[in-house]
């Protein structure tokens, strides 16, 4: 849609799928069907669609580890850069294709910075003058001058996938490919990466093809939407605004617009404004009504006074003080390294605080055994693949229990969990065999099959799609209901608009505030899109927003034609767009 | 052609096996003939003979290396090895924590589980590269180094005849070509709960076998320093009996005690643990196709170990 | 200070040395050399061996002379008696027999103090580098199963804890089941992970060495010869010098085939540390002192048996022994001339990437 002199004007294209079609070894069903598109060089493209759909297969198709490394049938064809990757393996493709993974943590065979650099140039026998040249240019592309000496294992998660970054660069790829490089990560050093990454296409014309769950962030500068459907195997490509207009998938900004039908699509906050600038909302509702519909009344259930705790010397809760009713859902966030997940550790036993008081139903919680606490406290940690080794799932379930000894008499009955889980159909599958959101649920399964009265639950969606996400706050609203308090740590912010009944912040080793979701959204950090598109609406949700502007009446049959007037520049003679607010075209958040 | 190259190299590397394990064998009872055979020349040789044996025991392993090394281990085996080795070394750091007897190790147990599910071969370069990580990392590199890696190695690679060996003996093989010792010990769908209990109850026999041996064959380095030949045992009347009763009072003395713990620790470790790791690693070999290359494949010849059809 | 491999090189000579002679004079000296090149040498990032040299000598040295000492009956210098009826020890007990068993003891302290400066001087990175290109794939090995000790450590941390979250005790051996096993299986995991990724970068490379059978047959070759060589040289000393010869051409073989196999092997390396004049010196020296140690075999020899006397000092030996010292005379010369050694600290590397 943007017009780009000198771009997209090749007759060869860079990237050329020509009827692709993919089958993993043992299935069925192909994985890629009868995929046909073109990159052109200098294009930033990003490939969306839920988990399980195929992006990381169709990113692996580009450098030939599909099918070198997976093994499975191919047919059709794929030319990059002039070169067959399916038939030349990637090997040879890793000079043009630079490939960066999913996990910071497995992609290092050296241990400093600057050596990993070198690895794929070692291998490929540049000389070593060359070798220096390069290695210095990838560290200074990626910001990474100041880490050159350090020892991998020393560096946090962003930066880690900056030097895989770099290390891809070293090579001069002319495509560089990332397959979900910010999933593991929090949301600023997603935001440093991404950034980076935007800087590298438009300062350098490196043409990048990214697949993201986090499509808000990179949107409006990108050239190309990619959209894998997992449900037709069909693959839409094109311009973002015209590929966003026709799927489900999309951020909650560009939900709500296509909701109201605004037109054309805004994909910055900014961009959104304008429209909503036009629109009169009405003044925030009280947040007690919003809080009513979800938490349940009741005094405090657990209570966690005057915390301190100190690590090594340097003093990490210094004072900490929270309440957490029944059936509530408090929501933690803060900055890495405030002590999230030490409060957690605490809670649960792991670590013993220096002083302060923990008490669930009026019981001191400090000095038990992890052992004993965790019948009423259910931990889920930020790995949940470390607690799974039975080979069922159902299996899963009855080793916790028979820890406790109520392997006779479960609190819950365990073919009753799995139902609610959404498990039942894969009791006798091995776990590790099941997608990630299927495994974090047979986690849950594990450590909340003693029924325990508080759930603490850390970082939770990380590297979860939309679809799992809702799932996840479906589980947790149902056992809201049965009177569990659910203490949720997370960065993400649609999260906490969707399922927080409070918000508690931690810096500096205290709370610093602790609200119900709705006050905290005039804070521009931790609003969410909506909140930031409607200022002082107390919407937090495209469900919210769509309910406040239809008891308005205003503006949601169509876009107001100001409106499109002040983004395209021209006066349009279509009049009242088409209506397009069915509650089926609500995408997921 | 292809068969005939096959069957060649598979008599090279079986004999690569044979004088191998003979230069270790007799780097190992040197000792106890040379005195008796060679009477004069022991005592003006027997300073050399812990280099040369050192600087043999070694050419033994480099060959071995060689060959089992060579150019053809993927990507997916050079990680696997070094994953494993790593999780290894961190498993025996941990034992240092606990009060263990002297000498129990608990790297053994995983050499032979994972020689046992990954083929001999695998089995072998994981033994010969944890011992070299674990002397690396603590600062035991040594001369003795050489025997130890080659000691390890050997416990990984017989865990892993033990494999095809079972196969062959449970199922005739029929069409497959069976290559003891250097196979990747292909997985049959049978892994019936008799068998699995067998080969646990026979890796722990060899576990106990491998701890003692290990030490055995380590203290033949010291040997020569704490009794070497001297002139004292050619007094009339000392033949091999008396060297080798010498030998094995140094060897009860000093490491039997030790060699017992860690026998008895491996068998521990295997009898406890064996079953579910063996499960596991079965499991995971089955979920990524995993097979170590064999010989004669080229490394970067995915396509074939991928078993891709264009 | 100086290239790993020339630290071997040196460890290996005192190796040499202190196996060649039972003299106790000429082992002190080598003991003394150890122990002054482990002071003046600088750590490099090396690990230090959790014995000390010192330590190991405390036992070492009592038990093999006491060994000796009870097992050998032979020496004229009687001490006192045992009765005959023991199974080994019965017999005299003779000062001989003692100063044997105490020079061994000596012996072995001085091969562990020079593996122990070794250890000491060489960092782990350098030692995998020592690798030769045949071996490259076992370097990478070695490097990921380092890269990947910290990041397991941490994973085993967290999987206790994620296990006691679920009620899970460790009491007994079988308890370390949970743990284990998801360490091993998600270490696996992860190095699926970084294969594919090691792929991606590139590795791998198809070699072209196109007989791969045509080298293991040489490889067999090599290890006949070694061991036929061996066995003539062991028991038939009428055919020493063939048996060397025989020796010598049976690890030439396999050291061509090693090296066949490095030509294989499309890699350059990063950091090639270049030789220095300190290099060339240390190898000089031990040189010197490999040449005394293999040449001169009565000059070194001694035997306390049948009666314990002085032992003989000669001073070429000696002399030739202190070869083994120019690491530590190098390593003083190099501070005396440069009073700032430039250590790239991470500082001055940060300030040196800002210019």
């Amino acid at each position: 849609m943007r017009s780009h002199p000198g771009r997209g004007s090749r007759q060869h294209p860079l990237v050329l799928f020509d009827h692709l079609t993919y089958t993993f070894p043992g299935s069925s069903v192909p994985a890629l069907d009868d995929v046909s598109m073109e990159f052109q060089e200098g294009e930033f493209v990003l490939v969306a669609g839920a988990s399980g759909a195929g992006k990381s297969t169709l990113l692996r198709c580009l450098n030939g580890l599909v099918p070198h490394f997976t093994g499975g049938l191919v047919r059709g064809e794929v030319c990059v850069a002039g070169r067959y990757p399916v038939v030349e393996g990637p090997h040879n493709l890793s000079r043009y294709v630079g490939f960066v993974f999913q996990d910071p943590e497995a992609q290092f065979v050296v241990d400093r910075v600057e050596d990993e650099i070198a690895f794929a140039l070692e291998n490929a026998a540049v000389s070593p003058a060359e070798m220096r040249l390069r290695v210095e240019e990838a560290l200074h592309l990626c910001d990474l001058a100041p880490l050159r000496n350090r020892r991998v294992d020393t560096l946090s998660g962003g930066e880690k996938q900056k030097v895989a970054i770099a290390a891809a660069l070293a090579m001069r790829p002319r495509i560089l490919a990332l397959d979900e490089p910010t999933s593991q990560l929090d949301p600023q050093s997603a935001e440093d990466i991404l950034q980076g990454l935007v800087r590298l296409n438009q300062e350098l014309g490196v043409t990048i093809v990214l697949a993201e769950h986090r499509l808000e962030r990179v949107l409006p500068y990108v050239d190309r939407l990619v959209y894998l459907s997992s449900s037709d195997r069909g693959v839409l490509s094109g311009p973002a605004r015209r590929v966003l207009s026709e799927i489900d998938l999309s951020p909650p900004l560009v939900a709500l617009a296509k909701a109201i039908g605004w037109d054309p699509l805004p994909l910055t906050v900014k961009e959104g404004r304008r429209f909503a600038a036009q629109i009169p909302y009405p003044s925030p509702r009280s947040s007690g009504q919003d809080a009513g519909l979800r938490a349940a009344s009741g005094d405090a259930q657990v209570e966690i006074r005057n915390l301190h705790f100190a690590y090594n010397g340097r003093p990490v809760l210094q004072g900490v003080d929270l309440q957490i009713a029944r059936g509530e859902l408090v929501a933690l966030m803060g900055r890495n390294g405030s002590g999230k997940t030490t409060l957690l550790r605490c809670l649960v036993g792991l670590v013993r605080p220096d002083s302060g008081k923990i008490e669930m139903r009026g019981e001191s919680l400090i000095g038990r055994d992890t052992v004993d606490i965790c019948q009423d406290v259910g931990y889920l940690p930020q790995e949940p693949d470390d607690l799974l080794f039975a080979d069922t799932v159902g299996e899963e379930l009855d080793i916790t229990l028979r820890n406790h000894g109520l392997h006779g008499r479960p609190p819950i009955s365990p073919d009753e969990l799995l139902v609610r889980l959404s498990l039942e159909d894969v009791k006798e599958r091995y776990p590790r065999d099941l997608s990630a959101g299927q495994r974090q649920r047979v986690a849950l399964g594990a450590v909340t099959v003693t029924r325990p009265d508080l759930l603490l639950l850390d970082e939770p969606t990380r590297g979860l799609d939309y679809r799992a996400k809702l799932e996840l706050v479906r589980l947790l609203r149902e056992w809201q209901a049965e009177g569990a308090s659910i203490l949720l740590v997370t960065h993400d912010v649609e999260l906490v608009a969707q399922a927080a009944d409070r918000v508690a912040l931690l810096s500096q080793g205290e709370i610093i505030a602790n609200e119900p979701p709705g006050l905290l959204t005039s804070s521009p950090v931790f609003a969410p899109q909506v909140a930031r598109l409607f200022p002082g609406s107390g919407w937090l949700t495209v469900d919210d927003a769509l309910e406040g502007l239809g008891s308005q009446g205003a503006g949601i049959s169509g876009s107001s034609p100001d409106a499109r007037r002040a983004l395209t520049g021209d006066c349009d003679s279509e009049g009242v767009g088409q209506p397009r607010a069915s509650s089926s075209e609500r995408g997921g958040t | 052609m292809m068969t005939q190259r096959l069957t060649s190299r598979r008599l090279t590397s079986a004999a690569i096996y044979l004088l191998s394990g003979a230069l270790g064998l007799v780097a190992f009872i040197y000792p106890f003939f040379v005195p008796v055979v060679a009477p004069d020349r022991a005592w003006a040789h027997g300073q050399d003979a812990p280099l040369l044996t050192a600087a043999l025991v070694g050419f033994s392993v480099l060959a071995l290396m060689v060959e089992l090394q060579g150019r053809s281990l993927s990507a997916k085996t050079v990680a696997m090895l070094g994953v494993l080795v790593a999780v290894t070394s961190v498993l025996r750091f941990l034992e240092t924590a606990f009060p263990m007897p002297g000498g129990f190790s608990p790297i053994f147990a995983p050499i032979m589980i994972a020689g046992y599910v990954f083929g001999g071969r695998f089995g072998f370069l994981m033994g010969t590269f944890t011992l070299l990580a674990s002397a690396l990392i603590t600062g035991g590199v040594g001369p003795w180094l050489p025997y130890q890696m080659y000691t390890a190695g050997w416990a990984g690679l017989t865990a892993g005849w033990l494999r095809s060996l079972a196969s062959a003996v449970r199922r005739p093989r029929s069409g497959r070509v069976s290559r003891p010792g250097v196979g990747a010990g292909h997985l049959s769908e049978d892994c019936g709960q008799a068998r699995t209990r067998w080969s646990i109850l026979t890796l722990c026999i060899f576990g106990f076998i491998w701890g003692l041996l290990y030490g055995a064959i380590v203290n033949v380095y010291f040997w020569p320093f704490a009794g070497g030949p001297a002139e004292q045992t050619w007094a009339p009347g000392i033949g091999l009996g008396e060297t080798l009763a010498r030998y094995a009072a140094f060897y009860v003395v000093t490491s039997l005690a030790w060699d017992l713990a860690r026998a008895v620790g491996n068998v521990a470790l295997i009898l406890l643990l064996g079953a579910p790791m063996v499960k596991a690693l079965e499991r995971f070999r089955r979920r990524f196709n995993f097979e170590v290359g064999d010989i004669g494949q080229r490394a970067g010849s995915t396509q074939e170990e991928a078993g891709i059809r264009v | 200070m100086f290239d790993a491999r020339v630290w071997l090189i040196w460890a290996l000579t005192t190796l040499a040395a202190a196996s060649s002679t039972r003299n106790p004079l000429y082992i002190i000296v080598l003991l003394l050399i150890t122990t002054v090149v482990s002071a003046t040498c600088p750590e490099g990032e090396g690990r230090r061996a959790p014995l000390s040299p010192l330590r190991f000598a405390t036992f070492a040295v009592p038990l093999s002379t006491v060994f000796n000492a009870l097992t050998v009956h032979f020496g004229d210098t009687a001490l006192f008696r045992l009765p005959h009826w023991l199974p080994l020890m019965g017999g005299t007990i003779t000062l001989e027999a003692m100063s044997f068993g105490a020079v061994n003891g000596l012996t072995l302290t001085v091969i562990f103090s020079a593996f122990s400066v070794f250890n000491q001087v060489t960092p782990v990175r350098d030692l995998i580098k020592l690798a030769p290109r045949a071996f490259h794939e076992g370097g990478v090995v070695l490097s990921i199963a380092l890269t990947f000790i910290p990041q397991t450590a941490r994973s085993l941390n967290r999987i206790r804890d994620a296990q006691a979250v679920r009620g899970h005790r460790v009491r007994g051996v079988r308890d370390w089941v949970p743990i284990v096993v998801p360490l091993l299986v998600s270490g696996l995991e992860r190095a699926m992970g970084l294969a594919e990724a090691m792929v991606a970068r590139g590795y791998g490379a198809v070699s072209n060495e196109a007989q791969p059978v045509r080298s293991a047959g040489v490889l067999v070759l090599g290890l006949l010869a070694l061991l036929g060589g061996w066995l003539a040289y062991l028991f038939r000393p009428a055919w020493q010098t063939g048996a060397v010869g025989t020796m010598i051409v049976g690890a030439a073989l396999v050291g061509v085939v090693v090296w066949l196999t490095g030509r294989g092997v499309r890699h350059t390396v990063y950091r090639a540390r270049h030789w220095t004049l300190g290099d060339s010196l240390v190898l000089a020296g031990c040189a010197v002192t490999l040449s005394i140690a293999l040449t001169q075999p009565t000059a070194l020899q001694y035997s306390p048996y049948p009666r314990l006397e002085l032992p003989p000092f000669a001073p070429f030996v000696g002399l030739g022994m202190l070869g083994l010292l120019v690491p530590a005379v190098v390593t003083m010369g190099h501070e005396a001339t440069a009073p700032q050694p430039a250590k790239p600290t991470g500082q001055q590397a940060h300030l040196k990437a800002d210019h």
